[in-house]
């Protein structure tokens, strides 16, 4: 697990829960249903609130709004009200009809293509690939022309269209819940397509079929009017499209007419759209959190004040010889009146050119100190107390871009960068030389440095043009470390550094960071779940549960007579393949 | 590179082909006789048979379907697409006439949604969950929801019948002007059928752009590059950069969308394009041009996906061919 996922998760689970989206998404979805309410009712109950036939003249035409024509009446004397009551029926029949429609062809054609697989599968979604680049509203239009404007022609052209995109989403879906671990083990165990259908897989993508279903309902009600308003709509029927298409041709805008002729109508669509926009989008963020908009490290906020210490407050000085001392350290979250201490007053020394291992297993705290010691510690989360001092200055006296110029030219970061801290978007080059340019104004000098750090770490100069998807595990976790040393660092904070890697690779980065450490004179900490691994290495062993340091003390001590248990637990938790391997 | 180029090639002949083969059956397949629809309504009622049979031959109608598809096809190697019934024009000259209105539209409206929503969306989603980005999401929601044809009237009814500020009704003004006036009178007509048609599709690069770059954020990379001492600005290019891919496809396959919206908004300020000339063809039930004009746009927004697959490949260094080991 990496610092930033074990960040995320930790706030995820304080921030409230995440399934349940934001609060603006919860508010607008309320909003979007009581609209959609709303306009069921006035179609439900349209024959009691219109006086007239929306279809039949019953006034003289172009009356100004009246008692008994409250928006008054059309070119040939209909009454305009009665036409937009009756037009909710309209636009909430075809978005609900078309949207069942085509969300049912969608879910058949994901699940038809998702189980059966292979040959169905490609010719399947080839059609639904084909069907999503064709520009369908002038497909509609044009089938519209030709097929009839009959509601219920309209309807079966629009699902004829839509039904592509959902099939494309859900497929997805459907493939996705395919690979659970549990779904693996139902068919292993010889459980039916069906069975695995109806017990695993709808309902998982339950959510996303209702996402989908009010996407295409929104999609669909705008289509009518469209072809409505394009002269497309069911003759016998009087839709908003067709109010305001009567109103177009009639020029009713010229004259005070807008005013009950085409304000109302617009805006009775206006509500509907924007109602299932709404509610679409509050059901999409529930189905994926990511969209809920709550805050991340990253996000360029400021770290709250109130973590800051008490001015005229100086901390002791530094014990001479060593690079950093930590005292009593504490990080929480909070979230509302929870706080949780993710690091509960954890204090060390690491001695110049020394190897500080912090060890401990997931939610023990080992991630937040890493982030605290690089000053990124950001909301819900706060350093609430205790000093980090940095070759004798207070780190967390630092305020903007001062504490960030700390980061990468005293303090580096090596990450579990294998799988995901490049950006796949450039070259490993430039993102060393982003690094090396921080303290070399001169670009030239800077590639120079870049290159002459990747060499260091042993990557070739042909590749160092490369992608970082091109480059294996190791490789990338070399890069990473190229870019942690670029500005020579007094500390490097190595955060579970050859996590994810096979044991030789994991072997040869240790290997790598202790030649540069002597060649450099680094000095680590190296924070890691494997308590033998970084017993291997390290000089000073800290193990941490709960926020807190429970033994600590000289490798050699801890690793062969460990006086907590809890260091017992994590010792035997290791295999004891390790054991039999020759020592470096 | 080469070889996923000729496939997608490949698969977008496929759909052309489909295309075709949909224009082709589409009259076919009509409820009714095909002479109904192929001569003006009034005249339909009162045609002798053997004025059918010369109908019917003149349109590619006669004989089996599949000499009726062979011939279709040879007619459209030749650039024929028919004659239409309202001008007695051919289509393709009917067409040509009216593709810039609509290329001058539809391009503007596409390049000032992308830039207006990739900037409001990414400012929004760099201030994601505090109150100016809901403020942004609620508005953006609401205008995207706003039919474009609605929209375009109230943008009448304010900017031209009350203020008096906009010329509407066409591209060009009646009265003969030359040179920069022209210009300059084809521009003030064109303003709110392009900021209509803008507006309509700003909503969806702007939700695009905001859910892409919220993605990015949460990635590793982007914390990594805060913690390499990269400054706020670089931390930004680095996640825009990347959150850019979606909408670099959404803004290319939108064009369908856009085409469509113009469709509606060309009918409301009669602007002389292709949106206007469906609209017109549906109500003089003028069916070669319909077809002509669908098999154009298809073809176009045919040739923008395919572009745009083309294009990916460059943005996303991903999807290039990995380089060897």
């Amino acid at each position: 697990m990496t610092a930033a996922a074990t960040l995320r998760r930790v706030k995820r689970a304080f921030a409230g829960d995440p399934s349940a989206g934001s609060r603006t998404g919860r508010r607008l979805g309320l909003i979007g249903a009581g609209m959609l309410l709303g306009i069921t009712l006035v179609a439900v109950f349209a024959p009691l609130l219109a006086g007239h036939d929306p279809t039949a003249p019953s006034g003289a035409p172009y009356r100004a709004p009246s008692f008994e024509f409250p928006l008054g009446t059309d070119d040939v004397g209909q009454d305009l009200f009665a036409q937009l009551v009756y037009g909710a029926r309209i636009s909430l029949t075809i978005g609900v009809l078309s949207a069942i429609l085509a969300t049912a062809i969608g879910l058949g054609v994901a699940l038809l293509a998702g189980s059966l697989r292979g040959r169905t599968e490609v010719l399947l979604m080839r059609v639904v690939d084909l069907a999503l680049v064709f520009p369908f509203f002038v497909l509609v239009i044009v089938l519209a022309a030709f097929l009839g404007r009959d509601l219920l022609i309209t309807a079966a052209v629009i699902s004829a269209v839509l039904w592509a995109k959902p099939a494309r989403v859900l497929y997805s879906d459907v493939l996705k819940v395919g690979e659970f671990q549990h779904v693996i083990a139902a068919r292993a165990m010889g459980a039916s397509n069906l069975r695995v259908l109806g017990r695993h897989v709808l309902p998982r993508i339950a959510p996303l079929g209702v996402s989908q279903f009010v996407r295409t309902a929104n999609v669909a009600v705008f289509l009518e009017s469209a072809l409505a308003f394009l002269g497309l709509g069911d003759p016998n029927r009087v839709s908003w499209g067709s109010m305001l298409f009567f109103a177009n041709s009639r020029s009713a805008f010229l004259t005070d007419a807008w005013l009950w002729w085409i304000l109302p109508p617009g805006l009775a669509l206006t509500l509907v759209l924007v109602g299932f926009a709404f509610l679409g989008y509050a059901i999409e963020e529930r189905a994926d959190p990511r969209l809920s908009g709550r805050r991340q490290p990253g996000a360029g906020r400021r770290v709250r004040r109130t973590a800051s210490r008490p001015a005229g407050d100086e901390p002791a000085p530094q014990a001479p010889g060593t690079v950093l001392e930590v005292r009593n350290l504490s990080v929480a979250y909070r979230s509302g009146d929870h706080e949780v201490r993710a690091v509960d007053g954890i204090g060390f020394t690491a001695p110049q050119r020394s190897i500080v291992g912090l060890v401990g297993e997931s939610g023990s705290g080992k991630s937040s100190l890493a982030f605290a010691l690089l000053g990124m510690v950001r909301p819900p989360g706060e350093v609430q107390g205790g000093e980090i001092l940095l070759n004798g200055r207070d780190l967390r006296s630092l305020r903007g871009p001062e504490a960030r110029g700390i980061r990468g030219r005293e303090i580096a970061l090596v990450p579990q960068g294998a799988m995901s801290s490049l950006n796949p978007a450039y070259t490993i080059r430039r993102q060393v030389v982003e690094s090396a340019a921080l303290t070399r104004e001169d670009p030239r000098a800077a590639g120079k440095r870049a290159r002459e750090v990747l060499e260091s770490v042993g990557i070739a100069p042909q590749r160092h043009g490369a992608y970082p998807h091109e480059l294996s595990g190791g490789m990338r976790q070399r890069v990473v470390i190229a870019m942690a040393i670029a500005n020579e660092p007094s500390l490097v904070v190595a955060d579970e550094p050859v996590t994810g890697l096979d044991v030789v690779t994991q072997a040869r980065i240790l290997q790598l960071l202790l030649e540069l450490r002597d060649r450099l004179g680094l000095t680590l900490v190296l924070i890691s779940h494997d308590l033998r691994l970084v017993g291997r290495v390290a000089d000073e062993l800290l193990v941490m549960q709960g926020g807190r340091v429970v033994e600590a003390g000289a490798a050699e001590t801890v690793m062969t007579s460990p006086c907590h248990p809890h260091t017992e637990a994590l010792l035997a938790a290791s295999p004891a393949l390790r054991e039999v391997e020759r020592p470096r | 590179m080469r070889r996923r180029g000729a496939r997608i090639a490949l698969q977008y002949a496929g759909v052309l082909f489909v295309a075709i083969v949909l224009n082709f059956a589409l009259p076919r397949l009509a409820p009714g006789d095909a002479v109904d629809y192929l001569l003006p309504p009034e005249a339909a009622g009162e045609v002798t048979a053997a004025q059918r049979e010369s109908v019917l031959a003149q349109y590619g109608l006669g004989g089996s379907p599949v000499a009726q598809f062979g011939s279709y096809l040879s007619r459209l190697a030749e650039g024929d697409l028919g004659v239409s019934i309202r001008y007695g024009q051919p289509v393709t000259e009917v067409l040509t006439e009216r593709i810039g209105w609509t290329l001058l539209l539809v391009g503007g409206a596409l390049a000032l949604s992308t830039l207006l929503g990739v900037l409001l969306g990414f400012f929004a989603a760099w201030r994601r969950g505090s109150k100016s980005d809901t403020t942004s999401l609620t508005g953006v929601m609401v205008i995207d929801a706003m039919p474009p044809f609605f929209v375009g009237l109230l943008a009448i009814l304010v900017f031209s019948v009350s203020l008096g500020w906009l010329p509407i009704f066409g591209a060009l003004p009646a009265t003969e002007a030359s040179g920069l006036a022209l210009v300059l009178e084809a521009g003030q007509r064109l303003i709110l059928p392009l900021v209509t048609l803008t507006l309509g599709f700003v909503g969806t690069v702007y939700l695009i752009a905001r859910a892409s770059l919220v993605g990015e954020l949460q990635e590793d990379y982007v914390i990594m590059a805060e913690a390499k001492g990269l400054s706020p600005r670089q931390v930004r290019r680095h996640a825009q950069r990347n959150a850019l891919l979606p909408v670099v496809t959404i803004t290319l396959v939108g064009l369908g969308t856009l085409i469509g919206g113009a469709a509606v908004v060309e009918t409301v300020f009669s602007y002389p394009g292709l949106g206007r000339l469906i609209y017109e063809s549906v109500l003089a039930r003028d069916y070669p041009v319909l077809q002509g004009a669908f098999l154009l746009l298809a073809v176009a927004v045919l040739l923008c996906n395919f572009v745009a697959d083309l294009l990916y490949p460059l943005l996303d260094p991903r999807l290039r061919r990995p380089v060897a080991q």
